[in-house]
């Protein structure tokens, strides 16, 4: 593996142990679901530079809107679980504890 | 120039690294800052400058003060920090900014930077990402609906979400 995909391909591997292993705030979950969605727009920035083609040029752009809408809906969800129960602290998430 | 985009990457991992062990969300933020602002250097250094433009101003100046404001929504009032941090940040930046100021001056023999791009030049040139994210209105138009509807879905799932009228209560956070 070349040396710059090796850089964002662990950066994406990080995020993703950050964001399984989290420990306590919902809002750090989300940051690191936001690093992963920016190691992929790098990455599928990339792959125009290095094919010399013009066309996978806007699938970054896409992305980079359908990340737009997640990263709204995840926020949306903190704000209300956080009116809820007051904190977005996971360990209150409990409801179907039994 | 090649050990330039290095330096980029191996930064990018630095900052997706403190996002992932961020001792309070108040710190991962700032290692998404750094991750962010790096990975547009990266992009510019490769020549794509569109791209890293739509990644500064949409993620950047978009996405990431709207997290900033909800961290400052949901975190803890007293976080725990990294130790000197700021120590280091200083240290760090001061380097930084010595090292690039001898590279690109060519101070240093070995470390020519050149701040001229290969792949852009004249005026009836065809830029690869320019062209490319243009297709988006011509080829792509059905994709452009797509995620163009999309957002506007989102706008009104976002404002179910928060109103919470009847199902849960507004309380003062």
């Amino acid at each position: 593996m070349s040396l710059l995909h090796l850089c964002f391909y662990s950066s994406y591997t990080l995020s993703g142990l950050g964001l399984a292993f989290h420990r306590t705030h919902l809002i750090s979950a989300l940051l690191c679901l936001e690093s992963m969605m920016l190691s992929m727009y790098i990455a599928l920035s990339m792959w125009p530079v290095e094919n010399q083609t013009m066309s996978p040029a806007l699938i970054p752009i896409l992305m980079l809107t359908f990340s737009a809408c997640e990263a709204g809906t995840g926020l949306a969800m903190l704000v209300a679980s956080t009116r809820t129960h007051g904190s977005d602290h996971l360990h209150n998430l409990n409801l179907l504890q039994c | 120039m090649i050990y330039f985009v290095l330096f980029l990457g191996f930064a990018f991992i630095l900052g997706s690294l403190a996002v992932a062990s961020n001792p309070s969300p108040y710190y991962g933020v700032v290692g998404l800052v750094l991750a962010s602002v790096v990975g547009c250097g990266w992009l510019l250094s490769l020549g794509t400058s569109f791209i890293a433009l739509v990644l500064f101003m949409v993620y950047l100046g978009g996405m990431l003060v709207v997290f900033v404001y909800s961290v400052a929504l949901a975190a803890d009032p007293f976080p725990e920090a990294w130790g000197s941090w700021r120590v280091l940040g200083y240290g760090v930046g001061f380097v930084l900014v010595l090292v690039l100021g001898a590279m690109v001056g060519g101070l240093v023999e070995c470390w020519k930077l050149g701040v001229i791009t290969v792949d852009g030049g004249g005026v009836l040139s065809v830029r690869v990402d320019f062209s490319g994210v243009a297709m988006f209105y011509s080829w792509g138009v059905g994709m452009f609906l797509v995620a163009g509807w999309g957002l506007l879905l989102t706008l009104f799932v976002v404002l179910e979400l928060v109103r919470g009228l009847f199902s849960g209560a507004i309380r003062a956070v």
